[in-house]
């Protein structure tokens, strides 16, 4: 049996920068496999110290929920990487280390010395991973971008909107997905490169991601509703099968409708008690639903406005047909499946107090995903990381933070 | 040149979409991944348009062709007990198993971690089920597109004060796919170090949740459930899609800051909203975002072609994007250079485009090596060569609808 207190990956050191959120998602993952991350943050702090929510909605470096969840188990130093005493450190940190990685555009990475000559350089054993927005090269790779723009660069925007409102603009998902799927997509390759470093493979190299083509790899029938078929996605998505819908029900919550398979559909027709609407040609099988659920749609709404999202919810999975809560955030953390599993992780922080963090996304059963320590607050591993590790004196590290 | 998972074979177990997304990355930094399918219970995905002239067929859907691409795939009806056998056998000489059944069927089938690890004492195996596999919710039925109002995300997304909405495809599928991938690849490292394997319980709620952490914390720091806002942001404005004149065209603009701000009304040629002292700071333009974004879609409204504010935006360093319809992504000129799309020869719907790999290793570069399979394409090669079964055993287990 494994040794619980092992971790798969006790002993790996990444150094972080960014701005955007996805190099401090990646960093999280690998850290909360027990990689030893330090982030570095400018003198002023990453820019997510000031994105909140904050405690009372009050501003404070300290207590940005954003930045707490993003950088558990992560060491934090402060340095002006614009700075020549701060780029020295900042490379001496990335010479000891077995990964680097940072989520900057070319431009300003190249600006900041980050590029892939430097690094490979410095230690021919490290490995750089850019996640870039638009990749390292094209005609797009330095164009301005926010989360928003790169939702419509990557073609997922243009999915999203109500049915039956075209008038209403494509709707963007809440939060920072791009940020997130860049971050996950960068630590699959980076694991793999460091996977093939382990197996002699190759030595450190570069991993370079864009941000808008793992958009672009998640559309799911998407690009091959034109590729194969030459038409045009809604933009409301692909609704090809019915039902899949959200209904309100008598209790005021939603819930979601699914019938994938049609056998579940005939469960579901069971349950209803076999309503006259059911038996007809418009709904005979899940393509004809599709095609005809505007009309059948009030049949099924008004059935559900009899019922309670949770009694809904249960008599359809009783019978193994995939319906769904539409959950609010408390019906999670109040969710009896989640906290059985110990989902949600209560993380003590020095400043902000004690908060129930969103936990594991897997449960590795020999090597545990945990939390050993709170984000750090700004700057404090300073004295640990640059003055112990490196060996900076006092007065280095403070030339290291720029002019003041 | 090498791969990173060069000589890691995967015995996949997987459908739909979550599993086959991970054991897609694999294949990407490659593994030889060998799906087992059988006849008898097709693939959802495989059901599911689009279809080359709208003509269905199990090898013909674009949906199982982007995401099976450089996997091997072979028929095996592992619901017999000769199946199961056989998919041991397959265990036995692979690397990974990996599954994303309801929790409780790979038991059933008698191919659970703790057989499989009988005949494979290091096998790093995953589980990708809706609800994990414990919990009193863990038998429940669970795909993708459910992931998405389970996990609170719809709830989270929607226009002002309206009905929660979905996202627009079912985000659950390629978030836990990808994640998943990411667990097992370090699971890889930690056997390599270790000589130990391991179990993964993934769930594709939690997963789900881990992207949406900093929601978890408006509810944690202040009993909140963030408003739905459109597209709006806290922190920009103007932050919006803005219609554009003629047929359903739109526009992404995100403004950062009051000197992007009058860059805009520079370009906008609008000196009386630069003067305007209701929009001078993010504060005010918040608290006229009503009007502010009249004044944005006036303007926008004037222009015919999204792509030309589009243009005019980027060269003064503004964020903007046209939403890409399907069409547009597929025939992106800056993805094209970048050699992201894959146009392989497949046997039933010949060259089709695919999305390829959104990252780019520089040393051992990754590349997809062959189209999806088609049905059974692979038994040969699987049962011949890999388990040295004679021609006559194969027609044999044919004959008795094992291998079906």
């Amino acid at each position: 049996m494994a040794n619980m207190s092992e971790r798969a990956l006790d002993g790996i050191s990444i150094v972080e920068v960014g701005c955007t959120g996805a190099a401090a998602y990646a960093a999280k993952l690998f850290a909360d496999l027990g990689a030893d991350v330090v982030k570095v943050e400018p003198p002023k702090g990453d820019p997510a110290r000031s994105l909140g929510p904050f405690p009372g909605h009050v501003p404070h470096a300290e207590k940005s929920g954003t930045y707490l969840y993003l950088n558990t188990n992560k060491r934090g130093v402060t340095l002006d990487i614009t700075s020549d005493a701060g780029r020295t450190a900042f490379e001496r940190l990335i010479a000891g280390a077995d990964v680097v990685v940072h989520d900057f555009t070319p431009l300003d990475a190249k600006a900041l010395g980050l590029t892939w000559d430097r690094v490979h350089a410095l230690n021919p054993d490290t490995i750089m991973t850019s996640i870039f927005p638009f990749g390292a090269g094209g005609p797009r790779r330095d164009d301005a971008f926010e989360e928003l723009t790169m939702l419509a660069a990557g073609g997922w925007l243009w999915l999203n909107g109500w049915p039956g409102h075209p008038e209403l603009p494509p709707l963007k998902p809440y939060g920072m997905q791009t940020a997130y799927q860049g971050g996950v997509n960068a630590s699959v390759a980076t694991m793999g490169a460091l996977y093939a470093r382990q197996r002699g493979i190759s030595k450190g190299q570069h991993v370079e991601v864009s941000v808008q083509e793992c958009i672009a790899s998640i559309l799911e029938m998407t690009l091959p509703t034109w590729s194969y078929m030459d038409t045009p996605t809604a933009r409301w998505g692909q609704r090809p099968i019915h039902p899949i819908d959200m209904f309100k029900c008598k209790d005021g919550s939603w819930i979601f409708v699914l019938c994938i398979e049609e056998h579940q559909w005939q469960r579901l027709v069971e349950l209803m008690e076999t309503p006259e609407w059911t038996t007809w040609e418009v709904a005979a099988n899940r393509f004809v639903r599709a095609s005809n659920w505007d009309a059948l749609r009030p049949f099924m709404e008004e059935w559900i406005s009899n019922w309670t999202a949770r009694d809904l919810y249960e008599a359809a999975q009783a019978r193994r047909i995939p319906f769904a809560p539409v959950s609010t955030l408390s019906d999670l953390v109040n969710s009896e499946h989640l906290n059985v599993r110990g989902f949600f992780v209560e993380v003590a922080h020095p400043q902000a107090g004690p908060i129930k963090h969103a936990g594991a996304p897997y449960k590795m059963h020999g090597t545990p995903w945990e939390i050993r320590s709170p984000a750090p607050t700004l700057g404090q591993h300073n004295a640990e990381v640059l003055g112990e590790k490196l060996g900076l004196s006092g007065d280095e590290i403070a030339a290291a933070q720029g002019a003041a | 040149m090498s791969q990173p998972l060069d000589g890691i074979r995967v015995a996949d177990f997987t459908w739909v979409w979550a599993g086959p997304t991970c054991t897609m990355q694999l294949a990407h930094l490659g593994a030889e991944v060998i799906r087992m399918e059988t006849t008898n219970r097709i693939c959802t995905i495989r059901m599911l348009p689009p279809w080359p002239g709208g003509q269905p067929g199990p090898n013909r859907s674009g949906y199982f062709n982007q995401y099976n691409q450089g996997k091997r795939g072979i028929l095996l009806n592992i619901a017999t007990p000769e199946g199961a056998a056989i998919a041991k056998r397959l265990v036995a000489i692979s690397d990974v198993a990996a599954e994303n059944f309801a929790a409780g069927i790979m038991k059933k089938l008698g191919l659970d971690y703790d057989e499989l690890v009988k005949v494979k004492q290091d096998l790093v195996m995953i589980s990708m089920s809706g609800y994990g596999q414990t919990g009193p919710e863990s038998s429940y039925v669970s795909y993708g597109p459910a992931q998405v109002p389970m996990s609170g995300l719809s709830q989270l997304t929607g226009y002002d004060d309206e009905q929660p909405m979905h996202v627009g495809m079912s985000y659950g599928d390629p978030n836990a796919g990808l994640h998943a991938a990411f667990a097992v690849v370090a699971a890889l490292f930690h056997r390599d170090r270790t000589g130990r394997g391991q179990y993964i319980d993934m769930s594709q709620w939690e997963s789900s949740m881990g992207v949406l952490g900093e929601a978890f914390m408006h509810l944690a720091m202040n009993g909140e459930q963030p408003r739905r806002n459109a597209n709006r942001s806290e922190f920009m404005a103007p932050h919006g899609v803005y219609l554009v004149s003629g047929d359903d065209r739109w526009i992404s603009i995100a403004v950062r800051g009051d000197d992007q701000w009058l860059k805009l009304c520079e370009v906008m040629d609008r000196p009386d909203l630069a003067d305007d002292p209701r929009f001078r700071t993010l504060a005010g333009r918040k608290a006229n975002e009503d009007d502010l974004d009249m004044a944005m879609m006036e303007w926008t409204l004037q222009h015919e072609d999204p792509y030309e504010i589009e243009a005019k935006l980027q060269a003064v360093g503004i964020a903007a994007a046209v939403p890409q319809k399907n069409s547009e992504v597929l025939s992106d000129k800056h993805i094209e250079d970048r050699g992201f799309f894959v146009d392989l020869e497949h046997p039933e719907v010949g060259v089709r485009r695919h999305a390829g790999i959104p990252w780019k290793l520089s040393e051992t570069p990754c590349e997809v090596k062959r189209a999806a399979p088609i049905m059974g394409q692979d038994n040969e090669y699987v049962f011949g060569e890999i388990l040295g079964m004679s021609s006559a055993e194969i027609a044999d287990l044919t004959e008795r609808a094992v291998i079906r």
